[in-house]
């Protein structure tokens, strides 16, 4: 990876309204040269308004948007650039595979003979060479994906934006796909923003995940920050499963005084909240269970085993604390695992430093 | 197919269609029938009736008008309708929704109103010469009725409607998202409705022409009150051999004639609506 690229994208206090609502609400964004960003957030945060400002389909209300360096807020789509591929694939039915993957090339009056070589070379590219001269209804989904990927990639625009590109397709096929898009991306350096509701693809895809939350952007960063470092409940709990515990801050102790007894906090850090109400967030692979005694310095509860499922390569624990409260622990499991008796007491732990001290949300009421 | 039980069991089904078969049969079937009969038969079997029309300079030359006048007005209203379909097109529904109904408006309307309004609008002393006369400053009388200006301009306004509904359906099955995609990759507007919008219309285009044809070539009330005297056309000539000359078997070929070449264009139709029909191609 480069240390320092220079940023093919800024978006300054990108904003977009309907009426009164702001579907984008004063967003900055910037996104580096062979970057794969990904937008990630429930549906109807903005995901896609974002995309389409950036690509000219939408006009922003205010702010502005820079492509490479250029001004581009009031520029035409058409000369952005750009390449995009769509969910639904949006080739052209009436078009062969070749004539589709042509198009673009002959909208840039490429002469007729380099068309040839390039639509050949990006369809050997994808391993599609045998559909040159279908039309898009005699391929499957994932093909059509994957022509409609080339069908960008032939034209080597510097920026690629993906809305969704993998949501119709099944389990199977996306993981494929999913590869295939992180391959061409590393091979080709091209600078992606995908979009996706999904959290796992986010993961396992991006350098960087850009979550959004009511057209804002809640929290930005590598997928593993995202993960274990959430700023807010709404992060932590967006991405994956998480333990939450409500209480008060006892701000001379340094603990959390819960219904579960008095947990002590993890190191200060800058943005976290002081006094008042606060939310400890603790992942279930950060959590150990005990039979006896847990360290010293470990936060500990008891708790009651309701049940215990091997998932293969991890086995969760779903526990229960005095008063109901669920908790989730996750472990290796391995060929010699022992697993806790169901209805039995054990004491679930877990390091100070592996908790952290969220702000409670008004969306988030009944933990 | 699905394997769902009908709501209606066979018989019960057949008995609630047997009012408008009935009626069909009784108001369409046979005098369609009793029409083809006559064309052969007078006094016994004979095909003088057909005889005497394929010798006809007068038969020919009108078939030659009503085709002329039937296809000038259909590519008119094609020329005229679809820019008017590819703007509904791109208006969002409940904008669209108003100028919907202004198109459909005259599909209400009896055609003999709309014969007579279009009278006062294009006459000598109509409402546009009058208004050229008033922008020139010198009297204006442009002819444009009883003549095949008139005639033309008359179906066209029938057609039009027709025209532009068939071609707006198979705008509609257009996936909005093609021009987006074209777009982000660096088409014009221009090249967009050339290599998209336009041959994915097609179908709606053929099927416009194929109706707006096949109903010219029927035409009646609207030739005989706009159009000139030159412009008599098949309808009027049956018309002619019924109530002028009483001979009723010549004007019962000219029918079946007629039924034969809508017939064909029917046919065609079902073959643009099918197989390689609209949605097939919006898919
Ligand atoms: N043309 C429009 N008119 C009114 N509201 C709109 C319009 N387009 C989008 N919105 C609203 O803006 C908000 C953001 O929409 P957007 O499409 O960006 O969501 P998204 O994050 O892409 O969601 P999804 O995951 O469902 O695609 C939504 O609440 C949506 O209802
Ligand atoms: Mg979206």
């Amino acid at each position: 990876m480069q240390p320092i690229a220079r940023d093919m994208i800024r978006v300054t206090a990108l904003t977009r309204t309907y009426g009164s609502f702001n579907a984008l609400d004063a967003v900055d964004l910037s996104v580096a040269q062979g970057e794969f960003v990904t937008l990630l957030g429930p549906s109807g945060s903005g995901k896609s308004t974002l995309l389409n400002l950036i690509s000219g389909m939408i006009e922003p209300t205010s702010g502005k948007i820079e492509i490479d360096g250029r001004d581009a807020t009031n520029q035409p789509t058409n000369q952005r650039g750009l390449g995009m591929v769509f969910q639904n694939y949006a080739l052209m039915p009436h078009m062969t595979v070749f004539e589709n993957v042509a198009f673009p090339l002959q909208v840039r009056k490429v002469p007729k003979s380099e068309i040839e070589t390039r639509v050949r070379d990006v369809l050997r590219l994808i391993q599609l060479e045998h559909v040159a001269d279908r039309k898009p209804k005699q391929l499957s989904g994932g093909q059509q994906q994957r022509i409609s990927l080339a069908r960008c990639i032939v034209y080597r625009p510097s920026i690629i934006l993906m809305d969704e590109p993998l949501g119709a397709l099944d389990k199977k096929l996306r993981e494929d796909m999913q590869l295939e898009i992180k391959r061409l991306h590393a091979e080709l350096g091209i600078t992606m923003i995908y979009v996706t509701h999904d959290q796992e693809e986010a993961l396992a895809m991006s350098d960087r995940i850009v979550l959004m939350r009511k057209g804002r952007i809640e929290q930005q960063g590598r997928p593993e920050e995202l993960y274990f470092r959430p700023d807010t409940l709404f992060t932590a709990d967006f991405l994956g499963s998480s333990n939450l515990l409500m209480g008060t801050i006892d701000v001379s102790a340094r603990t959390l005084q819960t219904a579960y007894g008095n947990l002590p906090l993890p190191a200060t850090r800058p943005g976290e909240p002081k006094s008042g109400d606060g939310v400890l967030m603790i992942r279930p692979e950060s959590v150990r269970l005990f039979s006896e005694t847990a360290p010293e310095t470990w936060s500990g509860l008891q708790a009651t085993v309701r049940d215990s499922i091997v998932l293969g390569s991890f086995v969760r624990h779903f526990l229960e604390l005095p008063g109901g409260k669920r908790v989730i622990v996750q472990e290796p499991s391995g060929a010699s695992l022992s697993r806790p008796e169901r209805g039995s007491t054990v004491r679930v732990a877990w390091g100070p430093q592996d908790a952290r001290l969220l702000r409670t949300d008004p969306d988030f009421q009944n933990l | 197919m699905s394997e769902t039980k009908p709501y209606l069991d066979r018989w019960a089904g057949l008995a609630l269609l047997l009012p408008m078969a009935a009626l069909l049969a009784i108001f369409f079937v046979y005098p369609l029938a009793r029409t083809v009969w006559q064309s052969f038969y007078e006094y016994g079997f004979t095909l003088r009736a057909y005889e005497t029309l394929l010798s006809s300079t007068l038969f020919w030359k009108v078939l030659k008008t009503t085709f002329a006048i039937s296809f000038t007005a259909t590519i008119v209203a094609l020329l005229a309708g679809y820019p008017v379909a590819l703007h509904l097109s791109r208006l969002p529904p409940q904008r669209r929704m108003p100028y919907l109904v202004m198109v459909m408006l005259p599909f209400w309307t009896s055609i003999l109103v709309k014969s007579f309004a279009l009278i006062v609008l294009l006459g000598y002393d109509g409402i546009v010469n009058n208004a050229l006369s008033f922008v020139f400053g010198s009297p204006i009388h442009i002819p444009m009725v009883f003549n095949r200006v008139g005639a033309i301009l008359g179906m066209v306004n029938y057609l039009l409607p027709f025209m532009i509904l068939s071609i707006l359906s198979s705008l509609l099955t257009q996936d909005v998202n093609l021009g987006r995609a074209a777009e982000v990759m660096g088409a014009s507007r221009f090249t967009i409705f050339r290599r998209i919008t336009l041959p994915l219309s097609m179908p709606g285009v053929l099927a416009g022409v194929l109706i707006s044809f096949t109903l010219s070539i029927g035409m009646y009330i609207t030739p005989a009150l706009l159009g000139g005297r030159q412009d008599m056309m098949m309808a009027n000539l049956i018309d002619f051999y019924t109530r002028q000359t009483l001979d009723w078997p010549l004007a019962s070929a000219i029918a079946v004639v007629l039924l034969l070449v809508s017939g064909v264009l029917v046919a065609m139709l079902g073959q643009v609506r099918g197989a390689g029909g609209m949605k097939e191609m919006a898919r």
